[in-house]
């Protein structure tokens, strides 16, 4: 029986793993309640087509056109009043969120449910990320509220480093239950744990 | 002995330390600081790096997967999708 996993945030992380996943036996659920706006282009696996929509319906949508993948897409903010139901029946969760609260209202379902939980995080320079399970991960805050994130594409090489690894992560936890943590530079990955 | 790895504007370092029990991670930084201004840090040599630099990076103190205490000093990872 495929495993499934859940997809929280397809943004700049998110969407980028989805892309290198696409491929792996396992059921995908996609969780994000933001649109697509013409910014997200630059730094997100998003197309034309897709400004105006929900992230997650987009995603679904662009494995379906493009490859033929099925996907399962949640249009709602994952909250601690409704984490519990979007964990149902999940193998892995994989945490591409973009902030210290949410990650720790994921972290804390995720223990609850007993569902292994992978974070995917990177730096607002774009000079490094980090693949890290939640037994080893404690959410950064900003430096200051509103710090610049991202999004402006200049960061898309570090993006598609830290998508790929997460990626890479992902499929040895499908095949052996490996868990293994990773810093990721512009010059490579370096397993940590 | 521990190794400090180093990671500053994309590039990321090893050097390798004795350290005392109880380190604190204002140590940390602070040695870090020293050992990348005298080139100590192959690869990661900055003579004139200000004494903050690493003031808001982020020490994780970690067990390799071959058994070596290994101590990262990054900067913050706050983001992922927005």
């Amino acid at each position: 029986m495929a495993k499934r996993i859940l997809i929280c945030g397809v943004g700049a992380l998110g969407s980028t793993c989805v892309m290198f996943i696409r491929n792996v036996d396992a059921e995908l659920r996609l969780v994000d309640f933001d649109r697509v706006e013409s910014k997200n282009l630059s730094a997100q696996w998003f197309v034309k087509q897709s400004v105006g929509k929900n992230k997650a319906e987009a995603v679904r949508l662009q494995l379906a056109n493009f490859y033929g993948g099925k996907a399962e897409a949640i249009t709602s903010r994952l909250e601690a009043t409704n984490a519990a139901k979007l964990l149902e029946g999940c193998d892995l969760a994989v945490d591409c969120f973009d902030n210290a609260d949410s990650r720790l209202v994921l972290s804390e379902a995720c223990r609850a449910a007993q569902v292994a939980l992978l974070h995917g995080a990177i730096a607002a320079d774009g000079t490094v990320g980090l693949v890290r399970w939640d037994e080893r991960f404690v959410p950064d805050r900003e430096d200051v509220e509103g710090q610049a994130t991202c999004e402006g594409g200049e960061h898309l090489p570090m993006i598609g480093l830290v998508g790929a690894t997460l990626a890479r992560t992902i499929q040895d936890f499908l095949k052996d239950g490996a868990r293994n943590d990773y810093l990721v530079t512009l010059s490579g990955s370096v397993q940590t744990s | 002995m521990t190794i400090l790895n180093i990671t500053y504007q994309g590039r990321s370092a090893d050097y390798h330390l004795d350290l005392d029990h109880g380190t604190s991670d204002a140590d940390i930084r602070r040695i870090a600081v020293e050992v990348v201004r005298s080139g100590g840090v192959r690869g990661l040599h900055l003579p004139n790096l200000a004494m903050s630099t690493f003031n808001t990076f982020v020490v994780d103190r970690l067990r390799s997967p071959n058994g070596e205490q290994r101590i990262y000093l990054r900067p913050k990872v706050p983001f992922g999708s927005r």
